[in-house]
């Protein structure tokens, strides 16, 4: 009997004080950890750490809960002519896609796709991880071609690289892991020297960091494509949200790059909401990566750490006396978690996120211990 | 540790709406095999049965009974007042006495109910009591108006 009560006993509910009872034990023991454990600091991850603009949010729900059941605008068309006007060029010249990731594989891919075998794509190395992978998966080969010694894409280089078989040269400016930056005349310099038919693939997810703008190159500029991102300084990485600009000659090749039914209408909303008003976002993120960057290069200064200028977040570090895994290792062990070079072929470096004051000042604290400044 | 604060989410609160927690028992219940489920589900529905009338009989049977005392008492002692408070005080004894049963029958049928494999949250009391009240109420008004009618126990037939 007690057998057949205790089967029906455990299908009675947790009372409600006794469920805010258990929570209460659990936070008691996270905050009792909290105190005695040191947080992990994430700093491998390119994303803005923050969450994104309030009413970037808001307009995405807003358009949520509008119409969930219809079909987004394949066009974008509000969205386009909000980043035409931001970067001074036609609407037809844009094409929002899911990050600028998804449109550069979309662009390899229409490149290559007419290249037969062996079309090459002259990549400026260390430059975006994925990007290799995405043009072998579109056929073709990818040729790393060196920085030049600030960290940037090297126009001459690159020019240099281009052979018969290339048909697309990549770089990218802020060039994520290094931040060096290429202006509008290394543009024009590199379309001038590249063989006739050859395209530049220019990726300017980190663009936000950066004042100059080189999307309106594409008003007299045929066969550059620049790939812009909301994943970073926008903080929309979750929405998977980009948009390419391309000469208005190009529009056969951009409607290539567009998805098939078009980005979501939250994303359609979040990203014009934040391209109509990035003053109220932008600036005050522009400022805190740069500031960080200065700090950082500040308190490294002496020692056997160093990384290049540039612009933007992401920070490529290199130590004298110690591997990039050294390196890596060191401050994993302060529970701070950076990415190692060698995802990138190079076991010198690591790549570091940059973040807020506190998490630099947690990072300076752990390489000084690893190579302290000299006196 | 999920973050739920609207400043570290955008503007967003993060959680559940109110009422679709799911729900916390003390551990995992082990369910049993589908007939013993299939039996569960049956003794549910008889729970249920029972529970419907026992509310019902709060709305007719015990205000009769407790008349019918009311009025033994009446006849018994000449006293229409003493009649009237025993009544009352006997109809509102019966209904909380009701209540508790019918409040316990409830959590039997919820138990029932989980044990047959439904995810059961809340109890069917209130619904049970809101049903009756109306359907009696609309008796009780065909009844007063249409069968009876006011008018022949106000003037002589």
């Amino acid at each position: 009997m007690r057998r057949f009560f205790d089967y029906y006993r455990q299908f009675e509910e947790l009372a409600p004080d006794e469920v805010s009872r258990e929570l209460r034990a659990r936070r008691d023991e996270e905050k009792a950890r909290a105190v005695t454990e040191q947080p992990a600091l994430d700093l491998s991850s390119p994303a803005w750490h923050e969450p994104p603009h309030a009413e970037i949010v808001n307009a995405a729900t807003f358009a949520l809960r509008r119409a969930v059941n219809a079909y987004p605008d394949p066009e974008a068309g509000a969205l386009a002519e909000a980043l035409a006007a931001r970067h001074a060029v036609e609407p037809s010249q844009i094409v929002a896609g899911h990050g600028a990731g998804e449109l550069l594989r979309a662009g390899c891919q229409a490149i290559l796709s007419g290249a037969g075998a062996g079309g090459e794509v002259a990549i400026a190395w260390p430059g975006w991880g994925p990007l290799p992978r995405l043009v072998h998966e579109a056929g073709g080969r990818p040729v790393p071609v060196a920085l030049s010694r600030d960290g940037a894409g090297d126009p001459t280089a690159l020019a240099a690289a281009a052979g018969p078989q290339t048909r697309a040269v990549a770089l990218a400016s802020p060039n994520d892991p290094t931040g060096g930056t290429v202006d509008a005349a290394a543009i024009r310099r590199l379309a001038t020297d590249l063989p006739d038919g050859t395209w530049i693939l220019l990726d300017a997810a980190l663009a936000d960091f950066d004042d100059v703008d080189l999307a309106p190159l594409t008003l007299e500029l045929d066969r550059l494509l620049v790939f812009r991102s909301f994943s970073k300084a926008r903080a929309m990485a979750g929405f998977r949200a980009g948009y390419a600009v391309g000469h208005l000659d190009d529009r056969e090749l951009l409607a290539r790059l567009a998805p098939t039914l078009g980005v979501s209408a939250p994303a359609q909303a979040g990203m014009a909401w934040a391209t109509a008003n990035e003053e109220r976002h932008l600036p005050r993120r522009r400022t805190v990566a740069a500031e960080q960057r200065d700090r950082l290069a500040a308190a490294l200064a002496g020692s056997a750490l160093a990384f290049p200028t540039g612009t933007g977040p992401l920070v490529w570090l290199s130590s004298g006396a110690h591997t990039g895994a050294q390196i890596a290792a060191h401050l994993a062990a302060r529970r701070i978690f950076v990415t190692p070079g060698t995802a990138w072929g190079d076991d010198r470096h690591v790549r570091i996120a940059l973040r807020g004051q506190a998490a630099t000042d947690r990072l300076t604290a752990a390489l000084g211990d690893l190579a302290p400044r000299s006196r | 540790m999920p973050r739920n604060d609207p400043t570290d989410t955008g503007g967003l609160f993060i959680g559940r709406r109110p009422g679709t927690a799911p729900l916390r028992y003390r551990a995992a219940p082990t369910r049993a095999s589908e007939r013993r489920r299939r039996a569960d589900a049956a003794l549910a529905a008889l729970v249920l049965v029972l529970e419907t009338l026992l509310v019902l009989s709060v709305w007719g049977p015990q205000p009769v009974a407790w008349l019918w005392v009311g009025s033994q008492v009446d006849y018994r002692s000449g006293s229409i007042s003493l009649a009237l408070l025993l009544t009352f005080a006997g109809m509102l004894t019966t209904l909380m006495f009701t209540l508790g049963v019918a409040s316990r029958m409830d959590r039997a049928w919820r138990i029932l109910r989980r044990a047959a494999g439904h995810e059961q949250q809340e109890g069917v009391l209130p619904r049970i009591f809101g049903v009756t009240a109306i359907i009696v109420l609309v008796a009780f008004t065909f009844w007063f108006v249409i069968l009876e009618g006011p008018a022949p126990s106000l003037a002589p037939r």
